[in-house]
């Protein structure tokens, strides 16, 4: 440890220090929250069971929702990203596409679910279009990243028979890229489906519409129903999604040869 | 000597009088400061079989990459059958329809077939809605099979690239150019990873479709072997400068450029530039 080290380690307890006091961030309150915690979660022990099926069918719709939200942004990000990409266009065209994309991408999921809420009413559509704003901004980032990291070789040899920019997009960047996207496609998926189940709080739809309800009227055994149904299809979809990415992407990423059995 | 090259040069002009390259005092450089290419001059005749032979870093590559318009000179003056090249260019783009390009790393696309591969070099014939549906008329599919066939990839049309052989590869790569019904083929160190068995097979295949389409092949090697095995004329570069011309005949090196030197004297010349 060098005294420059000891310096800059008491200057970061320090912030730390101020900053909890600032925020009111007290360690003695969290111990003495933690019997309020046993009382939640022996309350939640108590699961109803008849509202599974409930529960089942408000995921359902969640699932629906961030399908919807994921394929559509997905087909609006794919041409933008091709616009975005430095190795395709001017910076005169992708400046300020990424400038937008940037604002796009600022606002959080939770925040564009609200501005729809206002727009076209409570329930699931505007929820379907916070996802889909969200996606564009986050997904088209990712794409745009993937489409300049292309091998030059294949673009130049495809130029260098004249073929219009189209052309180069359809026949070298998409099938190059295909891999990328398609594991960005899943990524994405798998990522609004845990959003989704959040934009119930502010009124767009999905199971965190039923989770907030139950928690704010203290019916926390119904509430555990809905976040038992959240838990367990998050990870079925976490598991397939693995799956899917074993089979299809790694090993055509790596040149092997792609089975199916 | 100096007479035999005299010979071998009229008797070039009777079968095409007509340049398809030429180059002036070509010089080029990638970053303004240090230059590639100093002051190129290279001529050469539709339908005969060029290479260009240097040590890695000689400026070789780059002398294809001009030949096709993909990078412009800094000085000096191209033609390329009386077109300047530049991409931006209508006419010239158009002329890069019939320019087959083989880069050194091939430039195949991993991920698709063979033949999709292949029709890749039909795209500039297709109509806009053809290419967006990827609707290949069936004339050209026939065309592309014609010449899998001829590449001796017939059965293997369906594979995808990422399966093949490093031969098998090279061999998507002529048939792409050949797809373009070429009139020039620049190929980039094509054969340098080969053995030597495989060498000549793709060698063979290149110098078979040169004549039988009349193609004005262009090929870029770091072997001076097996450039004089198969071209009509070489060209040595060495640090982005011509120093050599030199052809086969019979069993003789002929030297064009300065046309005073003997074979011994330009192998000579070569052998102490590889030990460099």
């Amino acid at each position: 440890m060098t005294p420059k080290n000891n310096i800059l380690i008491g200057i970061i307890v320090a912030l730390l220090v101020v900053a909890s006091y600032n925020v009111d961030a007290n360690p003695i309150e969290f111990i003495d929250g933690l019997p309020n915690l046993a009382i939640v979660v022996e309350e939640m022990l108590h699961v109803e069971p008849k509202y599974i099926p409930t529960a089942i069918w408000a995921m359902f719709e969640t699932i629906q929702m961030a399908f919807i939200g994921t394929i559509v942004g997905f087909a609006i990000s794919l041409p933008l990203s091709m616009l975005a990409a430095r190795n395709l266009n001017s910076k005169y065209v992708y400046a300020p596409i990424r400038a937008l994309l940037a604002a796009i991408r600022t606002f959080p999921s939770i925040l564009w679910a609200i501005l729809f809420v206002i727009m076209v009413g409570l329930g699931p559509f505007a929820g379907v279009l916070a996802i889909i704003m969200y996606t564009i901004g986050f997904v088209t980032k990712l794409q745009y990243e993937a489409i300049e990291t292309i091998d030059s070789d294949p673009m130049d040899a495809v130029n260098s028979i004249g073929v219009s920019k189209w052309q180069l997009i359809r026949y070298v960047v998409i099938p190059e890229s295909a891999s990328h996207l398609l594991s960005q496609l899943l990524y994405m998926f798998d990522y609004n489906i845990r959003q989704t189940s959040i934009l119930g709080l502010v009124g767009a739809g999905g199971i965190g519409f039923y989770i907030i309800n139950y928690i704010k009227f203290f019916e926390y055994g119904k509430a555990a129903v809905f976040m038992l149904v959240v838990l367990v299809t998050v990870l079925i979809i976490d598991w397939v999604s693995v799956k899917i990415r074993d089979k299809y992407i790694i090993k055509s990423q790596h040149g092997m040869e792609v089975t199916t059995k | 000597m100096k007479k035999n090259s005299m010979i071998k040069n009229s008797s070039f002009s009777l079968i095409s009088t007509k340049k398809i390259i030429q180059m002036n005092n070509i010089w080029t450089s990638y970053d303004s400061k240090i230059f590639v290419l100093k002051g190129i001059n290279l001529s050469i005749d539709r339908g005969t079989n060029y290479a260009i032979v240097g040590q890695s870093g000689s400026g070789k590559s780059t002398l294809l990459k001009l030949m096709n318009g993909m990078m412009l000179s800094s000085k000096g003056t191209i033609k390329i059958d009386y077109v300047m090249p530049d991409m931006n260019d209508k006419k010239f783009k158009k002329m890069m329809h019939t320019i087959g390009y083989i880069p050194q790393s091939l430039g195949l696309i991993k991920n698709i077939t063979v033949l999709e591969n292949i029709l890749i070099g039909a795209l500039p014939r297709l109509s806009k809605i053809q290419s967006f549906f990827k609707r290949f008329p069936e004339h050209e599919i026939q065309e592309a099979k014609r010449i899998l066939k001829l590449v001796a990839l017939s059965g293997k049309e369906n594979r995808k690239v990422y399966m093949l052989s490093g031969g098998e590869k090279r061999r998507v790569a002529i048939a792409r150019a050949l797809m373009q019904k070429p009139t020039i083929l620049l190929a980039d160190e094509i054969v340098s990873e080969l053995d030597h068995v495989t060498a000549h097979e793709i060698m063979d295949l290149i110098a078979d479709a040169q004549k039988r389409m009349n193609l004005t092949a262009i090929m870029v090697h770091h072997d001076l072997q097996i450039a004089l095995e198969y071209a009509d004329r070489v060209a040595v570069i060495k640090e982005g400068k011509k120093i050599l011309e030199i052809g086969v005949e019979g069993e003789t090196i002929v030297d064009f450029q300065t046309g005073d030197m003997s074979a011994e004297e330009i192998m000579e010349m070569y052998s102490d530039d590889s030990q460099k």
